[in-house]
């Protein structure tokens, strides 16, 4: 053909021969943006300006929330019972559904080639974490189990019997491992924290009632024996009805099955170190009583 | 993993295609796992650590205020700017006697985990005994509850009997009394009374003689048998 077209075409024409988009071009789809009420103008929002007429109503003088004219309010008629008692003392853990990572992994926010751990959620937004506000944590929560397709080595908090059961069937590794409050501060805040200069803490294990919670293979406690949690695999796969995928015949085995010492905060980093982010270097400490109680 | 978190330094705002296969291939698309991760590499906020113009107090002169000659300032000092900040690294750690305070500390605030296990371990078993022992005794009352439901619904009937027989003896006595007297009297009266009280001694008497015609017929009737024996 001697006429060679033009890839685009007439398009292309016109988009070289448009104006420049500016706000002067530019308008919102219509149906997204709804008229805001406006109060006290014109023949609709003017007179009473949606106020009602007299009394309390249009003058702003309604009593309190909950006032019900002086008869006793039901928020003081109930009697109390304990439901509250010492909630501000509770441990809270912030939920993960498999939705929430299945959508961070699918994003790219979170790596799924890498193991993941509380300070990968964090760094990708993921979830929001306050030490100091009682949570010990993240727990991972079965809900979207059914679509969750992705191999990850995962480590939280808490995690329910549905959740594990779904990252184990799509080949993966749940452990659930306990962060006291300070070890989960530097945890989710890394980088402060080495500013800070300070050597890294190491982990306290959990008190006494979360002692039985870390030890129970069924929970895949990071305390717990490796056999006992082989079986547990096991015996979930044939209670949720899946064949367990032999993750030590997979390439990423090595990566998989990294976990980490009961004591220790970081993936390749001790405690007793200390990280320095002006230098990029690591100080690691040389006497003996120093290296016997941060190695104990 | 470490690599991973300090990969926050990176300036560069891309997005990495990383290939879930650790082997090279030159197509992408075919690589045998047919899967192709990006991962975002967010730009990070910059840290702000003011190389180039850094604060060191000094820390000889008098105008420097206490808290800037701690030695919690020192490490901040050492984490922000490095050895450029002229502090021994060594400060950086607790000394031997701060050492001996945190390991008393945690000997006595952090159990071993074996001896949480033995105090878990003891807490079940008493629960469990105790639970067994409440069950235990449960069980042995219910056994017992038929024998009692059954006394219990004895003793009403018989109190029921009772009260039956008290309320047809008074009537005897009134009808009685009306007999003899002639008119309807009140039981409480001291008349009432007496002729009860005579009623009761007569029926004493007969009780008495009955038990003695009794014994005289038992008393009578061996020899009689015993002769009448001899005499066949």
């Amino acid at each position: 053909m001697s006429f060679t077209r033009k890839p685009g075409g007439k398009a292309l024409d016109i988009l070289q021969n448009l104006p420049r988009i500016s706000l002067a071009n530019l308008r919102p789809e219509p149906g997204t943006k709804k008229a805001e009420k406006k109060r006290g103008r014109g023949q609709h929002g003017g007179n009473r300006s949606g106020r009602g007429h007299k009394g309390e109503r249009q003058r702003g003088n309604r009593p309190r929330l909950g006032f019900e004219g002086g008869q006793t309010p039901f928020y003081l008629a109930i009697p109390k019972y304990g439901y509250n008692e010492g909630h501000s003392r509770r441990a809270q853990y912030q939920p993960l559904t498999l939705n929430r990572l299945q959508y961070l992994i699918d994003l790219g926010r979170v790596d799924p080639t890498q193991p993941i751990d509380l300070t990968q959620l964090v760094n990708g937004r993921g979830v929001t974490i306050q030490p100091q506000k009682r949570d010990y944590g993240v727990q991972l929560v079965g809900e979207g189990a059914g679509i969750f397709a992705a191999k990850v080595n995962i480590e939280v908090q808490m995690a329910s019997e549905e959740a594990i059961a779904a990252i184990e069937r799509n080949g993966g590794m749940v452990t659930t491992g306990f962060y006291d409050p300070r070890s989960l501060a530097v945890l989710c805040k890394p980088v402060p924290f080495f500013i800070s200069g300070q050597p890294i803490p190491k982990r306290m294990l959990p008190g006494e009632d979360m002692v039985p919670y870390y030890t129970d293979a069924a929970n895949r406690g990071y305390l717990a024996d490796p056999e006992k949690i082989q079986k547990a695999r096991i015996a979930l796969a044939q209670k949720y009805g899946y064949i367990l995928p032999d993750i030590s015949k997979d390439e990423l085995f090595h990566m998989l099955s990294m976990i980490k010492d009961p004591r220790q905060i970081f993936f390749g980093l001790s405690p007793g170190w200390v990280v320095n982010m002006a230098e990029k270097k690591i100080l690691k400490p040389t006497d003996d009583k120093l290296l016997q109680y941060y190695s104990s | 993993m470490a690599t991973s978190m300090l990969c926050r330094r990176t300036a560069i705002f891309s997005w990495a295609i990383r290939r879930v296969s650790p082997l090279k291939s030159y197509n992408p698309a075919s690589s045998h796992c047919g899967l192709l991760h990006q991962i975002a590499n967010y730009n990070p906020k910059p840290l702000k650590l003011n190389l180039k113009d850094p604060y060191i107090p000094d820390r000889e002169s008098e105008k420097t205020p206490e808290w800037q000659k701690t030695a919690k300032y020192d490490r901040k000092l050492f984490g922000r700017y490095g050895s450029s900040s002229g502090i021994d690294p060594a400060k950086l750690w607790p000394s031997h006697a701060q050492l001996e305070e945190m390991i008393a500390e945690e000997r006595e605030w952090n159990p071993p985990l074996q001896v949480m296990l033995k105090n878990v371990e003891a807490k079940t078993k008493e629960a469990n005994a105790k639970r067994l022992a409440r069950e235990k005794l449960v069980a042995a009352n219910m056994a017992k509850m038929p024998k009692m439901v059954a006394d219990w619904r004895k003793e009403k009937r018989e109190a029921k009997q009772k009260l039956k027989d008290e309320k047809a003896r008074r009537e005897r006595l009134l009808a009685e009394a009306r007999e003899r007297f002639g008119y309807a009297m009140d039981p409480r009266s001291p008349k009432f009374l007496e002729m009860v009280s005579e009623i009761e001694k007569e029926e004493k008497k007969k009780r008495k003689l009955m038990k003695r015609r009794l014994k005289e017929e038992q008393s009578h009737v061996p020899p009689a048998s015993s002769s009448a024996d001899s005499s066949s």
